[in-house]
């Protein structure tokens, strides 16, 4: 019941940025497996954000075949074999590029914003 | 980057059950830990679950986003339209099999027509740097290339600035005794430096070493690669080993490697040594072939040739002033004009045929895709795209034309191997006939060209065209628009068989006008063989001189022989030797062929004496010399030298010796002119033929000729056991009976006509089906109409021509762009027709006309078919 509460205040991911969202959570955590991954965006974004945990994979692959991230079997806390997520140096590249990008949309966005008001 | 991913999304598409096992695990495993989180949060173990499957989402939509993120959408759509094409196909047997059978026809000959073609045209030649090997020449007035003399091959040879090699190349027999019957093979009599020019390396031993080719030097020989394995089983151990060839032993020094000198005619090579007395400029005996030295061009090359001639003006004879030396590619000398056009207009036939097939092809796969337009209609009500519907259909296409060039490229591989044997005679001995890589690889280009042709069209048709007006039409009703284009796709067929009827045509008639040229001969019952007097047994001219008398009258008392001689040339094959012949204290001279033959060679064949008398017994060794000339030669000296009758005059002319011994200069009377016999090829122009007598004239290497009065396959083991009587070791081969010597000289015109006239027929009867499968099918939609008008009084009669004016509308438009481009394309055959202008008006219309007659034929079994529709159960069917 509070969950659905909760949940009309939380926004979806924007559009075409979960890839930014994964990239750097690999950046400053190195490498993790897809639940850790998804747990540390939805902690970062305390509860304003709200992700179907399992859209990450499509991104997850993705992301790997076009060489930005690596993976690496491992072990979870369950003694489970899981893939380990790890940015490559082109991932590295990728990310300031994304980051860029998205701050050039937001600054767009702003300046439309203040023209309008 | 872009190709990384590519590669990626292929790879995930090989390994997509790994994947998903992959993905499956590591969202169990991501549940696990969010289950775990949950209940260290304080949930109950059921509520941790839920709580994980919630904030997870949905699992199988993010299964199909994962799968379509990582793959390839196409190709997972072009593997599933590929099981559905197979599918499809299998639930039509008789349509697949007719398409996959007219598909390897079409690509199988034209598999099997490339690999000639790439054999014998494209591939260079099989030995290292084949542009620098060159045939040498002296060349006539004409610039025909002519032999060359003794002395002049010398002259060339020193040239060592042009030629890195050169070597002459002089064919001979001999007998091989390894015990059994002896038999006689073909060899070369060549230079030292010979496989120099070939730059060929042998398997094993040695290849000729310089001086082996001197005078004093020890016998030796090389053997092919076969002959090794025939006969000595390839034992390398031959090397130690002695050959005897007519008796005379020759130290076996190498073995050839396998391939081209297989096919060459020769199994054995042996060093050609000048005798004292044969260092001249008589006799016109040697064809050179030599190997350039690298950087030197073939322009370079001839110009100091043309310089060297210059300098050697003072030496030539003077009948010989306007004769030149010519240096040609070796590869252009090996593949003569006649054959490359014979195979080019060959391929041009085969790619019609091809053509004609892929537009059966189409056809049917119209009229399979009328039938399955509402399918389509269906598949794109429910939301399929165009494309998607279009790809499906190529898909299809792409599935009959993979087996049927599949089956092609074994239709390829039966007609190689059952023509081989009939064609490899006319082709050069480099040509390799196989089906390597790359014809395989044209296979492949002829499977995609017809998937283009055949495939695209029909599927565009079919998906284009208003899907949704297939939908609303109800079951019966013709598509008007596919059928007209099914018409024009018939009407290209029958213009496309017309042209190759037509060419047909004009190369039979040419075929008929070249066996009707009189040979001057009587050719029936006459059997010939050849034999090689080995010079050991017949060391003078007066022993073989002997022979000729002796075999001659055991031939004759053979019982089922009419009369027997001996000549050095068979009529239709040419005549050896060549001289200039002049009068005395008359200026100028003629080239005239001199064919020596003995007393009763004109009985014996049948060309009667025309003044004065033949060649008769008298004219025998010490005897006044003499000689007969024919008609044509007759006409040339009354022409030369302003004389009315050359009976009775005597001339000078060069005359061969026996063996080793040179040509002299004789003063020799003409006693008589005989009427022209073919003594060359049967489109060539008449030789001028100085007949001498054999007797006065001996040779080594001879033909016997005899005229039987039964079948002459019944009389052979009589002369053969004749001959057996006069010389027991003496082999004869190439028994031949005369009507086989006039087959084999006719040859060049007579396998292009039947390979044409065999494509022309496939093309016709393509062209047939075709014309047949659309009218079949019209009468079937047309069945209700045909009903009606039968029920409203039209008689069986009115329904035939109705049908029969369809074809023939479609045959005439066929017939007349057919025949226009038969105007502009047997030109190219212009040079293989014999007395044959290339748009003969008789052989076109002929052509014209056994088209229609085929059409019409194929025209009548659908015409009689309407012709039984019963109105009755017609009506009835559809109302």
């Amino acid at each position: 019941m509070l969950t659905a509460n909760m949940s009309e205040h939380k926004t979806e991911v924007p559009y075409g940025t979960l890839d930014l969202l994964i990239l750097k959570t690999l950046d400053t955590m190195g490498p993790m497996h897809g639940y850790r991954i998804a747990r540390r965006i939805e902690q970062v974004a305390e509860n304003l954000l709200r992700l179907n945990q399992g859209s990450i994979y499509p991104a997850l692959i993705r992301l790997e075949q076009q060489g930005w991230i690596r993976t690496q079997w491992g072990v979870s806390e369950t003694k489970r074999k899981v893939k380990f997520y790890s940015l490559t140096r082109a991932g590295s590249k990728q990310l300031t590029v994304e980051v860029a990008n998205w701050e050039r949309a937001k600054a767009l966005v702003a300046r439309f914003l203040e023209a309008e008001s | 980057m872009k190709l990384r991913w590519a590669a990626a999304r292929l790879v995930a598409l090989f390994r997509k059950r790994n994947l998903d096992r992959e993905l499956e695990d590591e969202v169990r495993a991501h549940l696990e830990l969010a289950e775990r989180d949950a209940i260290a949060r304080g949930l109950t173990p059921e509520e941790a679950r839920q709580a994980a499957q919630r904030s997870f989402g949905g699992i199988e939509q993010m299964k199909e986003d994962h799968r379509d993120r990582r793959s390839v959408r196409w190709m997972e759509n072009l593997a599933r339209d590929f099981r559905y094409g197979v599918a499809s196909l299998a639930r039509d047997p008789g349509f697949a099999a007719v398409t996959i059978g007219l598909l390897a026809l079409g690509i199988g000959a034209n598999t099997a027509m490339f690999s000639i073609v790439d054999a014998v045209l494209l591939k260079p030649l099989p030995f290292p740097e084949p542009e620098r090997m060159v045939r040498v020449w002296e060349t006539l007035p004409n610039s025909l290339g002519n032999a060359t003399t003794t002395l002049t091959f010398l002259d060339w040879k020193r040239q060592d600035t042009i030629f890195e090699a050169l070597s002459v190349e002089l064919p001979t027999r001999a007998a091989v005794a390894t015990g059994g019957d002896p038999a006689r093979f073909p060899g070369n009599l060549v230079s030292a430096d010979y496989f120099q020019v070939f730059g060929v390396k042998p398997r094993i031993g040695r290849t000729f070493a310089p001086g082996e080719d001197q005078p004093g030097a020890a016998p030796v020989v090389v053997l092919s690669y076969s002959f090794w394995q025939t006969r000595f089983g390839g034992d390398p151990g031959v090397l130690k080993r002695d050959l005897a060839l007519d008796g005379e032993p020759h130290r076996i020094i190498g073995v050839l490697p396998a391939g081209s000198f297989d096919r060459d005619e020769a199994v054995f090579w042996k060093p050609l040594i000048f005798a004292p007395d044969q260092l001249n400029r008589g006799p016109h005996w040697l064809v050179v072939v030599g190997r350039l030295r690298a950087g030197v061009s073939l322009e370079q090359a001839r110009a100091k040739m043309t310089v060297l001639r210059a300098s050697l003006a003072g030496v030539m004879p003077p009948w010989k002033k306007d004769w030149g030396f010519a240096v040609d590619p070796f590869a252009q000398e090996l593949v003569g004009d006649t054959l490359r056009r014979s195979i080019y207009l060959a391929f041009g036939a085969v790619l019609m045929v091809l053509l004609i097939a892929c537009a059966n092809v189409a056809n049917l796969a119209l009229a399979k895709g009328a039938t399955r337009r509402k399918e389509m209609a269906l598949r794109a009500a429910l939301g399929a795209s165009r494309g998607r519907l279009i790809g499906q259909l190529l898909t299809e296409s792409l599935v009959l034309c993979l087996l049927g060039g599949v089956a092609g490229v074994a239709v390829a591989y039966l007609l190689l191997h059952a023509a081989a044997p009939l064609v490899a005679a006319s082709l050069p001995f480099t040509a390799d006939l196989s089906l390597d890589l790359r014809v395989l690889g044209f296979a492949a280009a002829a499977a995609m060209a017809v998937l283009i042709l055949a495939g695209l069209l029909p599927s565009l048709r079919t998906s284009f065209s208003k899907l949704s007006n297939s939908l609303n039409q109800a079951a019966r009703g013709s598509s008007g628009s596919s059928a007209a284009v099914r018409r024009t796709i018939v009407v290209g067929e029958v213009a496309v068989s017309v042209v190759l009827i037509c060419g047909a045509a004009l190369l039979f008639k040419s075929l008929a006008q070249l066996q009707q040229v009189d040979a001057g001969v009587r050719i029936d019952h006459v059997i010939t063989m050849s034999a090689d007097l080995p010079s050991t047994a017949y060391p003078s001219a007066e022993s073989a001189a002997r022979f000729y008398e002796a075999v001659v009258q055991r031939l004759r008392a053979v019982p089922g022989v009419e009369q027997a001689s001996v000549s050095l040339d068979l009529p239709l094959q040419g005549v050896h030797y060549g001289e200039g012949m002049s009068l005395p204290g008359v200026k100028g001279f003629l080239v005239v062929r001199v064919k020596l033959v003995d007393s009763r060679y004109f009985g014996t064949l049948q060309i009667p004496v025309e003044s004065g008398r033949g060649i008769e017994g008298r004219d025998r060794a010490g005897a006044p010399p003499v000689m007969v000339v024919n008609r044509e030669l007759a006409r040339h000296m009354s022409g030369s030298f302003a004389m009315a009758n050359p009976v009775g005059r005597i001339v000078n002319i060069d005359l061969p010796g026996y063996g080793p011994i040179p040509e002299s200069t004789a003063n020799v009377r003409i006693v008589g002119v005989i009427r022209d016999e073919r003594t060359g090829e049967l489109h060539a122009p008449q030789d001028l033929v100085a007949y001498v007598p054999l007797a006065q004239v001996p040779r080594q290497d001879i033909k016997l000729v005899v005229r039987t009065r039964s079948e002459p396959a019944a009389v052979m083991s009589g002369i053969r056991e004749a001959v057996r009587q006069v010389d027991p070791r003496l082999p004869l081969a190439d028994v031949r009976t005369m009507e086989q010597v006039k087959e084999r000289s006719m040859l060049w015109a007579k396998q292009p006509t039947w390979v044409v006239g065999a494509f022309a027929g496939v093309a016709a009867l393509l062209a047939a089906l075709g014309l047949y499968g659309v009218l079949a099918h019209a009468v079937t939609e047309q069945r209700r109409e045909i009903g009606i008008r039968m029920a409203l009084g039209a008689r069986p009669g009115d329904v035939v021509s109705h049908t029969l004016r369809s074809a023939f509308s479609m045959l005439v438009v066929g017939l007349a762009v057919g025949l226009a481009g038969a105007f502009a394309l047997t030109r190219v055959m212009k040079s293989l027709l014999f007395k044959v202008s290339a748009l003969d008006p008789i052989a076109l219309a002929v052509a014209c006309l056994l088209m229609t007659l085929i059409g019409i034929l194929a025209a009548w079994i659908p015409a009689s078919r309407a012709a039984r529709v019963d109105p009755m159960t017609v009506l009835r069917d559809e109302g």
